[in-house]
């Protein structure tokens, strides 16, 4: 098994707002993998499908070498889930909610659980309903952890915690992966957090899977080139050309973003008469703008 | 796991189940003791067994609507924090769709034992508590059998119409209301033109069988009397 999760051919139609149109994604066991998208994009709702709860109109889906949804228990079994908003009892304490959560779970790690609790300062007698959006957090990812999970699965696991928070969950998953070696899929929108910890990412828009590759080329590969007498045509172009266009009052010199982008590659433009006259490192952030705005259908009604 | 999803609906339910516990307890002290009812530790003549029993009438009412209360209340509760949290805690445990339904449904059906046990206590207290006539005899076990199966009838079917989304639930009352109406017209219709519908009623012979023997839900409509010959 070389995937922890491998969608393949997925589409799935809610009415007419939104479909998720033919995602193909690979999840490397072991790898952490980022699930980035702007808010609406599909993220939550790709999770669901592989998660078993939604029942995709077409492709295949497997995870942790199980097909789902035929084999859900046992893919369940070995999941750590944290969902985009607390799906935890309200009425309950966390003491309570935590021993309805372990009884579910053959792998539950008691020691595992009480120690979770005092590092990420859980308090136990406290009722969940009273509890802060950031004290949520924790819990939820207390009981992910504590299963002993192959594979976590966080949706938007830090969306509106404090940077103190943020922190603590983030390091928990990584102190977890690096003790566990298990596989992490975590979706969110801000690409920052991803940049740190992911090996792998995936881009979602408008319910499209848009790239997907390892952060390392995400983060180099993505570059801003200028070049003189810019050629029409690329077809035949060593690299992917997301965007290009003219500078305004700088003659023949055309701005162009790029993905894929290694230093030979500067070859090419000598063999099409063009000239490259600067290469420009983008960060994270502006890359994925970059990619989000290729990706979409370009408007020339002038809007 | 049956513990935690029957610890999950104590917990939601506990506040409410306590009045019903003792509603259930108190309903057959109050046919007794309340009003048109014999007053306690009255020696009631054999001759007027009649009216002693006719006393209670007013009273067996009360039993089906609160078996059918709790049942209902036992059934929704049971998806309320589900649909609060739109299944997706339970669809992210290590279940079966089917076995976390019938584990939940136990769970219900275990709940439904306490207020039996409350009207099984207050029937034997109520029947304890005065001198029964010539004649009359008390029925507190079986009238608490009648009571475990009206709740439970209750709870199943409303455990089931709870289980849908609201889309799915006015599908089905819909149907069954637009079958009985359809029913209904097309009875008269065809009693124009056929003489044995016109004295025949299919939907009140369905309803009718429906409530009374041997029909499923002859339970809340048979005898309720604690009381009796």
């Amino acid at each position: 098994m070389n995937s922890a999760i491998e969608l393949s051919g997925v589409s799935w139609r809610a009415g007419k707002s939104f479909e998720l149109k033919d995602i193909s994604l690979n999840v490397p066991v072991g790898s952490i993998y980022g699930f980035l998208g702007p808010n609406g994009s599909g993220k939550t709702t790709t999770i669901r499908t592989f998660m078993g709860m939604l029942k995709p109109d077409r492709g295949e889906i497997s995870v942790l070498g199980h097909t789902v949804p035929k084999d859900m228990k046992r893919i369940l079994a070995r999941i750590g889930y944290v969902p985009e908003r607390p799906h935890v009892y309200p009425a309950l304490t966390v003491a309570e909610q935590v021993k309805v959560h372990a009884s579910f779970f053959e792998n539950w790690d008691p020691g595992w659980s009480a120690e979770l609790m005092a590092r990420l300062s859980v308090d136990p007698s406290r009722k969940i309903s009273r509890m802060s959006k950031g004290e949520t957090g924790k819990l939820l990812l207390l009981l992910a952890l504590s299963q002993r999970p192959d594979l976590l699965v966080l949706d938007e696991p830090t969306d509106g915690l404090d940077p103190v928070v943020r922190r603590d969950v983030l390091s928990a998953v990584l102190d977890y992966v690096s003790e566990r070696s298990a596989t992490v899929f975590i979706s969110s929108h801000l690409v920052h957090e991803l940049e740190r910890i992911c090996d792998w990412v995936g881009v979602m828009d408008q319910g499209r899977l848009v790239a997907e590759l390892p952060m390392q080329r995400f983060k180099n590969g993505i570059k801003r080139l200028r070049i003189a007498d810019a050629p029409e045509a690329t077809d035949a172009a060593p690299f992917t050309l997301l965007s290009r266009r003219r500078d305004n009052g700088a003659g023949s010199l055309e701005t162009w973003i790029v993905r894929d982008w290694e230093p030979p590659m500067r070859h090419y433009f000598d063999g099409v008469g063009a000239t490259v006259r600067d290469v420009i490192d983008l960060d994270l952030e502006e890359g994925f703008v970059e990619l989000l705005r290729s990706s979409r259908p370009q408007h020339t009604n002038g809007s | 796991m049956y513990q935690s999803l029957l610890f999950l609906h104590w917990k939601q339910i506990r506040h409410v189940l306590a009045l019903l516990v003792v509603a259930s307890f108190a309903l057959p002290l109050l046919a007794v003791h309340g009003l048109g009812s014999a007053v306690p530790g009255m020696d009631v003549p054999s001759l007027e067994a009649y009216r002693f029993v006719s006393g209670f009438q007013a009273w067996l009412i009360f039993y089906p609507l609160l078996a059918a209360g709790i049942g209902i209340t036992l059934a929704l509760s049971a998806w309320n924090w589900d649909h609060q949290l739109k299944h997706v805690y339970a669809l992210s445990l290590p279940m079966t769709r089917w076995e976390y339904t019938l584990q939940k449904m136990l769970a219900g059906a275990t709940l439904a034992v306490v207020p039996v046990l409350g009207m099984w206590l207050g029937s034997h207290v109520a029947v304890a508590s005065i001198s029964l006539p010539e004649g009359l005899n008390a029925y507190p076990n079986e009238l608490a059998v009648r009571f475990l199966f009206a709740i439970l009838l209750a709870y199943a079917a409303f455990f089931a119409a709870a289980a849908g989304t609201v889309k799915t639930t006015l599908w089905v009352v819909g149907s069954i209301l637009g079958l009985l109406v359809f029913g209904a017209i097309a009875n008269d219709v065809l009693g124009y033109y056929v003489v044995y519908f016109s004295r025949v009623h299919v939907v009140e012979s369905v309803i009718q069988w429906m409530a009374y023997a041997p029909g499923p839900f002859e339970v809340f409509t048979g005898s309720w009397s604690l009381i009796d010959v």
